[in-house]
């Protein structure tokens, strides 16, 4: 018995993940997803979007909108923008061109994929719950593994619902 | 031979060859597999295709070919006959012929024809003759005895040819190379990110370098960017020959008489507008007839021909093309329109006294708005117009109209002849770059701001008698109710910059902190998550790096039009 464990723990499956700071909290988010690192470009501001999309950049001649998952998620204590939003990690997909603003240098991690544990927020259904994966426990670390699609998809959901309110209203 | 032939004759040759290609291959699935009843199907399209298109160019040769193959396999199709071993050595032998009647249009040469072609038919009499009894029989020749001589004599003849013609055996390619839209649109993509990747390092190198260090590399990308955007021009043409068809269903629908004339078809335009606008085109062709053209008594009586006329036409002017859709019927009744336009609650009665004749007209492109009393297949369901429109709007063009009673109506739609440039003013904002295309600016006013006045929540000038509603641009982005609060920030004696915009007729100008330049950038659409911006069209990179939103004119106006909207209703 012990030695079949043993086997499945070398044969484990080991995921690299990017580890970055929101907030007060650390996040990650699968490598594959990432395409690169870069330093934050200017950021041109677009209307008739929510604030947490703070615009678009040009990284290498493709146009990216830049996230703020701080604001998005409602870790920010202070008011001062941009501040210190040093780094952007670029999103690799097709559909979604996208940035997301980050302070520190992130880093990258292995860890076995068994590590990410299943995760269920306490409350009734929480919407913020559906983009949050998974947790890593690391000695003393925590980390939230998320699903950067769902965020959005969450908030284009929204944004239709928006509509038809205010559809209703008028 | 004119240029234009020639490339039809191209286009035909690919086709072709594909066809010919095609008609092979499936040849021999069908012979693997003689009830494959989808090849036989396909066999039966592909030659009545290339039939009707080598009629069209009088290729009267392959035209037979392909005539007596399409009735063969017509005949599968239907069941009548049964397709046999040794019919297929026939009908390779006639695909064989049709290759190379097809290569011989290129490099004409006498190709023998009539011996396979009449072989085909006496085989397909034989088959046909035969059904009724079994089709199943395996040998048409045993058939009826007349023809079966003729048909071995023939064979004899055609083995002959066969010998001397094993040699020149080649395979044939096209001169033509088909490329999906999808590949020139990603190497315009490439175009636009390297004339950037120009600007910039121009812009960069400024001061270190003389100006003509550069000038080959800017040469070079332009030629290159102008070459790539030539590779998308398709002349008119294309689009106006499939209106003789059209023209001709909608006047028999309609029981009128109406030729079409076309004009300008050497006129060239992009690809993609060409198909954006097809169907606004399709539509306002059709209104001209069901409304715009009279019955033929009616013109008698108004001492008129008895048929109409429509004409297509187009005309490039540097980077526009205008396509006019004329007809000479009986023009718009613009009192008629402003009743209508009462009746329908668009407008009140004072309204529609005030409203220039032009404005009216411009009523006929709102959803919901159909003079006509009798709803007819072709028009006068007051669906259609404002799609238009809608389809105008998207691509950047303007339609506009003119009309005399009695002599007729004429659209003319203003579309810019490539997508990818557009020719913009670039100007300042809080220290944001923007750019506003060409084609909406009407012009550059700078006014002192005493000249501004505030009325009902907005500002106003009078500039030539005219007066124009003027608008501060991030009040619009943060939908502020009011820009009274934003001219308070300026001191009274001020110079301010406007651009002024025309759109549909309506003058608005925009108040601006420093105009930049004119530029010719190369738009690229804004992307999910961002996407779905009415107020931006798209973005460019600028040389500095920076991006740079492109406004998007009909969105904005748009917008303002639906806030004024709910003022009144609110």
């Amino acid at each position: 018995m012990k030695e079949e464990e043993k086997n499945r723990a070398n044969n484990v499956r080991n995921v690299q993940i990017v580890v970055f700071r929101l907030g007060d909290e650390e996040y990650g988010l699968n490598i594959d997803q990432i395409k690169e690192v870069v330093i934050t470009p200017s950021i041109t501001r677009v209307p008739q979007k929510p604030s947490f999309i703070k615009g678009v950049s040009n990284i290498r001649g493709n146009i990216i909108a830049m996230l703020d998952l701080e604001e998005k998620f409602g870790l920010r204590k202070t008011i001062d923008e941009h501040a210190g939003s040093n780094f952007t990690l670029v999103i690799d997909s097709f559909e979604y061109k996208m940035g997301v603003l980050v302070k520190e240098v992130p880093n990258t991690l292995s860890i076995a994929e068994s590590a990410i544990e299943e995760f269920t927020l306490a409350g009734e259904s929480n919407d913020e719950q559906s983009y949050i994966k998974g947790i890593v426990k690391l000695e003393k670390r925590l980390i939230i593994m998320i699903d950067i699609f769902k965020v959005l998809s969450q908030h284009e959901e929204q944004q239709v619902f928006k509509k038809q309110t205010v559809g209703v209203g008028v | 031979m004119s240029t234009k032939e020639e490339e039809y004759r191209d286009i035909f040759l690919t086709e072709a060859i594909e066809n010919y290609n095609e008609i092979n291959r499936l040849l021999t699935v069908l012979e693997k597999n003689a009830s494959d009843i989808k090849s036989v199907h396909a066999l039966f399209r592909i030659t009545h295709t290339l039939k009707g298109n080598a009629t069209g160019m009088g290729f009267e040769s392959i035209a037979e070919i392909a005539h007596i193959l399409e009735d063969l396999f017509g005949a599968v199709r239907e069941g009548r006959i049964a397709i046999t071993a040794d019919m297929f050595v026939s009908v390779y032998k006639a695909a064989d012929v049709l290759g190379e009647l097809i290569e011989a249009i290129r490099s004409p040469r006498d190709v023998k024809y009539r011996g396979i072609k009449t072989k085909l038919e006496v085989m397909l009499r034989t088959a046909l003759a035969q059904q009724p009894a079994d089709i199943a029989i395996h040998d048409p020749i045993q058939g009826s005895g007349q023809h079966t001589t003729i048909a071995s004599e023939l064979l004899d003849i055609l083995g002959e040819e066969e010998l001397d013609e094993e040699k020149d055996a080649k395979l044939s390619f096209s001169h033509l190379v088909q490329v999906p839209v999808q590949k020139l649109d990603n190497l315009l993509n490439l175009v636009g990110e390297l004339v950037i990747e120009r600007d910039r390092i121009i812009a960069s190198g400024l001061g270190r370098h003389s100006a003509n260090e550069y000038s080959r590399l800017n040469r070079i990308s332009s030629d290159l960017q102008y070459s790539v955007m030539d590779v998308r021009l398709v002349p008119v043409d294309f689009l106006f020959n499939k209106f003789h068809r059209i023209v001709r269903d909608a006047a028999s629908k309609e029981k009128k008489i109406v030729t079409l004339k076309l004009k300008g078809t050497e006129t060239e335009i992009d690809r993609n507008i060409l198909q954006v606008i097809s169907d606004s085109l399709i539509h306002l062709v059709r209104n001209a007839i069901g409304h715009g053209i009279e019955k033929p008594e009616t013109r008698k009586q108004y001492g008129k021909e008895e048929h109409g006329t429509v004409t297509l036409e187009a005309n490039s002017e540097s980077d526009i093309v205008i396509i006019a859709i004329r007809d000479d019927g009986g023009g718009i009744d613009i009192a008629r329109l402003r009743r209508k336009a009462v009746e329908k609650g668009i407008l009140s009665l004072q309204e529609a006294s005030q409203w220039s004749d032009h404005d009216i007209m411009m009523l006929i492109f709102e959803p919901g708005f159909s003079t006509m009393d009798e709803v007819t297949s072709l028009a006068g369901r007051g669906v259609g117009m404002d799609v238009v429109k809608k389809a105008l709007d998207s691509i950047g063009g303007t339609i506009h109209i003119e009309t005399k009673v009695g002599e007729g109506t004429t659209f003319f739609m203003r579309l810019p002849s490539s997508m990818a440039v557009k020719s913009t003013l670039l100007f300042e904002l809080n220290s944001e770059t923007f750019a506003i295309p060409l084609s909406y600016t009407e012009r550059v006013i700078s006014i002192y701001k005493s000249d501004i006045h505030t009325v009902a929540n907005g500002l106003i000038t009078v500039y030539q008698g005219k007066t124009i509603s003027l608008l501060y641009l991030h009040d619009l982005f943060r939908h502020e109710r009011s820009s009274m609060a934003t001219l308070e920030r300026f001191h009274p004696e001020a110079k301010l910059e406007i651009v002024v915009v025309a759109f549909n007729g309506r003058w608005v100008g925009f108040i601006v902190d420093k105009l930049l330049q004119q530029k010719e950038i190369i738009e690229k659409p804004l992307q999910k998550p961002v996407d779905g911006v009415s107020l931006i069209s798209g973005v460019t990179i600028l040389g500095n790096g920076n991006v740079c939103l492109v406004l998007s004119i009909p969105g904005i106006l748009n917008t303002i039009s639906h806030t004024q909207h709910n003022k009144i209703s609110l």
